[in-house]
């Protein structure tokens, strides 16, 4: 039994009667535990992907299973961290993890909640600054907030769109770093879907790699990564399969831009 | 050297040597060279005391400039009435005479102020507390927000003044009137600002509050309300101005008590140095409200950069 299954989803979003395809045709299987990024070029859809696996928007045809349960909006086995304002800007970072802690139940100890929050602050190394507003942090602290309060809301399942893409490179390392982390460190291992354009993160974070195509708007490749973890970037580096993988993948994205087709539409329903 | 010698300074020395100098023109019994001394004096106090404290090199620029702009008026006023009468002596009382029956209209003013503040804090505290969570409500949810929004547009921009006479002949008394003005001068503004920050605000932070899997009354009173409190407190500066404005012109109309009164019942009077205090006082406490405003408003919005 998979952890998440999509069956057959096609997504599109409707302007004067015509309905704009997004995503087509998508099956996709995830294990639990498993870490599975998304790549493709933008227009792709692993964004909106990534949405109808929050509950945010529905698909247009087939389902989503979670533990073969229907999706049928938000849950909170699933945590999500955007590439923006996942934090709320009136919130201390602290208050962001409290607030969502709260969320989870109504009824939890306030000095629990705090305890919590104070632990996962710590664990990402921003126990000092705890009390500043999102505004008064960068954009890597930011990320790191968000990712503390993924964690420590403790859900099975972690989406994460682009999380990365607005930090600078030598922060975005660091926050991969913790992020696989917490993720080895964890009693259970989350299942991840994690979405990025970045092939070198893709690679270093993944266990697959569902590669998507802006033509098809569909999945084009699947990819096995088949190192051992805990893995070390510069190590990988020098690894030819290493070399190969992100050449192939690549080569994929590349084609998918000169192939360009007409984009289609389908009278709605 | 140069600290003592501005322009501002300069300007203080100049209208005392003019009061100690220049022989009043103005045919008076009294010219109240003392009384314009006096003020003249406090504010140059005000202004080193403020010299002394501030360090800012841009802010001591700023004051000095305002506290001058003070003195050139005060100077200027000063020549055309009691120095060179050149103005009419009943519609321009000089400057000395108005810090003269300001001082004894204190208690006076302190009256009007007080039936002021009551007819305005109930007045204003009802559309807050109305149009805040309607506008959310009605914001949040897309098919109200389309049926009730073009209304807001025709209702909206009629001046709520025009709603005087008639508030006055429906309700019963002159206050539960003025307290219908001021509801509906700080309605719209508060209304219309928060339904539309609200049907505006940033998906993303929905989007984040929806994957925490937020109750709906958490959603609009934690999220969408501190989301849209930049709009709001656009919007809720705009009516407090708007509502004194319409507070001091209904007053006018039909009040016995409150500043817009005062100013109009010493008009009747041809008692002009009352009206010029009255209006000088009014300036002075509506600067107050903005600056107490001010100040909640960084405080609410802190998290802002």
């Amino acid at each position: 039994m998979y952890k998440i299954d999509l069956e057959n989803i096609s997504f599109g979003y409707e302007e004067e009667n015509l309905i704009i395809p997004v995503i087509k045709d998508v099956h996709l299987s995830i294990k639990e535990g498993e870490f599975v990024s998304i790549i493709g070029p933008s227009g792709c859809g692993k964004s909106t992907l990534l949405s109808l696996l929050a509950g945010l928007n529905f698909p247009s045809y087939g389902k989503i299973l979670l533990d073969n349960k229907e999706v049928t909006g938000t849950g909170n086995e699933r945590g999500v961290v955007f590439q923006h304002y996942s934090l709320f800007p009136w919130m201390s970072a602290r208050k962001n993890i409290i607030f969502g802690l709260q969320q989870l139940d109504k009824n939890r100890n306030q000095k629990d909640i705090e305890k919590i929050a104070d632990e996962y602050l710590d664990l990402v190394g921003l126990k000092e600054v705890s009390h500043k507003y999102p505004s008064q942090l960068s954009g890597g602290m930011q990320q790191r907030v968000a990712i503390a309060r993924a964690f420590a809301m403790d859900s099975d399942i972690l989406l994460m769109d682009e999380p990365f893409s607005a930090v600078d490179a030598k922060n975005r390392m660091a926050l991969q770093e913790l992020l696989l982390d917490l993720w080895n460190n964890g009693k259970k291992k989350k299942t991840v879907v994690f979405v990025t354009h970045d092939v070198d993160e893709a690679v270093l974070l993944s266990d697959r790699i569902i590669v998507m195509s802006a033509n098809s708007k569909s999945i084009k490749e699947e990819i096995n990564v088949d190192f051992s973890r805990p893995r070390n970037r510069s190590i990988l580096s020098k690894n030819n399969t290493y070399t190969e993988l992100r050449h192939m993948l690549v080569q994929l994205l590349f084609d998918d831009l000169i192939n360009g087709t007409e984009s289609e539409v389908w009278e709605a329903s | 050297m140069r600290r003592v010698l501005n322009i501002t300074n300069i300007l203080f020395v100049a209208i005392i040597g003019l009061e100690l100098l220049l022989p009043a023109k103005r045919s008076s019994e009294i010219i109240y060279t003392q009384e314009l001394i006096g003020i003249i004096i406090g504010i140059e106090l005000l202004y080193s005391l403020n010299m002394i404290y501030k360090k800012d090199e841009k802010k001591r620029q700023s004051l000095g400039d305002i506290t001058a702009l003070v003195y050139g008026c005060i100077l200027i006023w000063e020549l055309l009435t009691t120095k060179l009468d050149i103005l009419h002596n009943l519609l321009f009382p000089m400057p000395g005479e108005v810090v003269a029956v300001f001082l004894s209209e204190i208690p006076t003013l302190l009256d009007g102020l007080s039936s002021s503040l009551y007819l305005l804090t109930i007045g204003y505290t009802l559309a807050l507390v109305t149009a805040i969570p309607l506008a959310l409500i009605i914001g949040w949810r897309k098919r109200l927000f389309l049926a009730v929004n073009p209304l807001t547009k025709v209702l909206g921009p009629i001046p709520p003044i025009v709603y005087i006479p008639y508030a006055i002949a429906i309700l019963p008394t002159f206050k539960s009137a003025s307290i219908f003005i001021i509801f509906i001068g700080a309605f719209w503004p508060i209304f219309i600002n928060t339904l539309n920050g609200t049907f505006n605000i940033d998906k993303r932070i929905i989007d984040s509050a929806k994957v925490l899997n937020v109750k709906e009354h958490t959603m609009l009173f934690k999220i969408i309300l501190p989301g849209v409190l930049p709009s709001i407190i656009s919007g809720t500066t705009v009516g407090l101005v708007l509502s004194f404005i319409l507070l001091t012109s209904a007053e006018m109309i039909g009040a016995s008590s409150g500043l817009g009164w005062y100013v109009k019942y010493f008009s009747d009077f041809a008692d002009y140095p009352r009206v010029v205090v009255g209006i000088i006082f009014i300036g002075m406490v509506v600067t107050g409200i903005t600056y107490c405003f001010d100040k909640i408003e960084s405080q609410l919005l802190k998290w802002k950069n």
